[in-house]
């Protein structure tokens, strides 16, 4: 890594985040505290983090809508929660969210740092656009902008998320072919984070929503029996 | 945490379970209720007939005629207490079962909060530990560890209490004499949570001694001084104790400089009710409202947002003098 990655640690617990963020600058990573949400609203505006690391629970507001914000505001930006709460509800909700990574507590710090590189791999993944990506494609009816994570449809822009943008990236780039479900959970899924066949089902349903004119009667990613699903149209601008 | 599934009112029924025996039991409500307006129909059409056949014997006879006025009214009246008493016992079970899945989501929430005031430290004592095992020897670390093993001794027993109290537990009521003993427990107390507190303590002169369980009066003022450490927004909280005679009473009224709540008085000390996204087990304030009553004295919390959180307590005086 030639310049040390810049880590946005949102921890209202003291002793865990201040403990946290030393680890991470020793493990050579840039790093910025926030103990608030309020807080790392002021974090990420003074410098855009590469990731971020969530707690669910915060005093002024949950972690959940915060990295909606976040996503909006820093679109690059990887996304892992941090929550001492490892039900199935809150983890599938973090990850329907388009998380990253969902990380319970009590943790390995190693295994966390791991988790941490994949994430910035992936992310970095999706940054290097090859040619046929760059600028705006017309996918269905949307206007998409990989490097942005952007679609924008009948004139209203909407922010994708890492895993969305990942997956329609994987379709566009296979557009015509068929592309299995196996073979979009390696790509754009750690297995670390336990998907299912039905996780890019549920993605796929919220992609169609924003190509498809009739999401009803999907025309532009078909679903092929028993392989996966196909991208039918995309064309540059 | 080891908890037996069945057992008492500690396990939660699922949800699907939940519904099936609300929708059972309503059935059952209405079914009663169907059969008990049937027979009350039955009851006044009888009493009817009564009248008629009255009416039409056309007896004279004011004994045979007060019978009839007699069955009349034990008929109509058998049927209006049967109404009455299915009506009671209909209330009496939706109002059962409304407080047990009501102490069943509670009880959910607790366990969900126990677990994150468990965890938490865990992470930290962990993160910590590693650190430590992989060569820094900061004492700050050491610190931290003190503190997060506090914070779960400190979960642990609130837990154990309630337990206790629960369970209808015995205090041990005694004369505690405020002077002195007062201000070194709320600065051991304050000592667990380092620079995160300041403690000032204000007695009034010739304040007699307390009657009342000294362990649950520790436990109250841990309990006040975490609740001021977890909500108040601040650095380091300030906290005021004083002490005062009032009447029969001896007052003391405890007051923190932290950010407050918007939560209602009424609904701070509510067992299960959490004021802040990340804010604890909803155990501590009850705690003290509970233990407070056992000891036969009173707890009122009040706060604002932007102007702290303050509590009452109101104990009995033992009647003995202040010590010197």
């Amino acid at each position: 890594m030639n310049h040390p990655a810049q880590l946005l640690v949102v921890e209202d617990e003291k002793n865990v985040g201040e403990t946290l963020a030393e680890r991470l600058q020793v493990a050579g990573f840039q790093v910025t505290l926030a103990t608030s949400a309020a807080r790392a609203r002021q974090a990420w505006r003074a410098q855009a983090p590469q990731l971020a690391l969530l707690d669910v629970g915060l005093p002024d507001g949950n972690g959940f809508e915060l990295a909606a914000e976040l996503r909006g505001a820093v679109p690059k930006c990887a996304i892992v929660f941090l929550t001492a709460h490892g039900n199935p509800e809150q983890r599938v909700r973090g990850l329907e969210l388009g998380a990253d990574d969902y990380v319970t507590k009590p943790f390995h710090f190693r295994e966390l740092l791991l988790r941490i590189q994949n994430c910035l791999k992936r992310a970095q993944d999706l940054a290097e656009l090859p040619g046929e990506m760059r600028g705006v494609v017309r996918i269905g009816r949307a206007r998409v902008d990989f490097e942005r994570f952007s679609a924008e449809v009948d004139g209203v822009s909407h922010t994708l998320t890492h895993k969305e943008c990942a997956v329609l990236r994987l379709l566009a780039s296979r557009a015509g072919k068929a592309v299995s479900r196996d073979e979009i959970l390696d790509k754009a899924w750690s297995a670390d984070e336990f998907p299912t066949s039905r996780t890019v089902d549920n993605f796929i349903v919220r992609l169609r929503k924003l190509v498809e004119p009739d999401a009803d009667e999907p025309r532009v990613i078909r679903s092929i029996r028993g392989v996966g699903y196909l991208l039918n149209e995309m064309h540059h601008e | 945490m080891n908890v037996k599934a069945g057992q008492g009112s500690l396990s939660v029924m699922p949800a699907r379970r939940a519904r099936l025996i609300a929708a059972l039991a309503a059935l059952w409500i209405v079914l009663v209720l169907v059969l008990g307006a049937g027979w009350v129909a039955l009851a006044i059409s009888q009493a009817h007939q009564i009248s008629e056949l009255q009416s039409l014997t056309g007896s004279t006879d004011s004994v045979v005629a007060a019978q009839w006025a007699s069955t009349h009214r034990r008929v109509v009246g058998e049927s209006v207490v049967f109404l009455l008493l299915l009506l009671a016992v209909s209330g009496l079970l939706a109002w059962l079962y409304w407080r047990e899945s009501w102490r069943a989501r509670g009880m959910q929430a607790f366990f969900a909060a126990v677990t994150h005031e468990l965890r938490t430290p865990l992470t930290s004592i962990r993160l910590q530990a590693e650190a430590i095992a992989e060569g820094d020897q900061r004492v700050e670390l050491a610190r931290r560890l003190l503190e997060d093993s506090h914070r779960l001794e400190s979960q642990i027993d609130k837990t154990l209490e309630l337990a206790r109290i629960e369970g209808g537990g015995p205090l041990v009521e005694q004369s505690v004499p405020l002077q002195g003993w007062l201000e070194r427990t709320l600065q051991g107390i304050a000592a667990a949570h380092g620079a995160r507190v300041s403690v000032a303590v204000e007695l009034a002169p010739g304040l007699p001694a307390i009657l009342a369980d000294a362990a649950a009066v520790q436990m109250i003022l841990r309990n006040l001084v975490e609740n001021s450490v977890r909500h108040a927004q601040r650095e380091c909280v300030q906290v005021r104790l004083r002490a005062r005679a009032s009447g029969e009473q001896v007052l003391l009224e405890y007051r923190d400089d932290g950010a407050g709540t918007a939560v209602r008085a009424q609904q701070l000390g509510r067992l299960f009710g959490r004021g802040a996204a990340s804010g604890g087990s909803g155990v501590g304030l009850y705690l003290v409202r509970a233990l407070m009553e056992r000891m036969g004295g009173r707890a009122e919390f009040h706060s604002a947002p932007g102007r702290g959180f303050g509590a009452e307590l109101r104990f009995s005086a033992s009647g003995e003098a202040a010590g010197p």
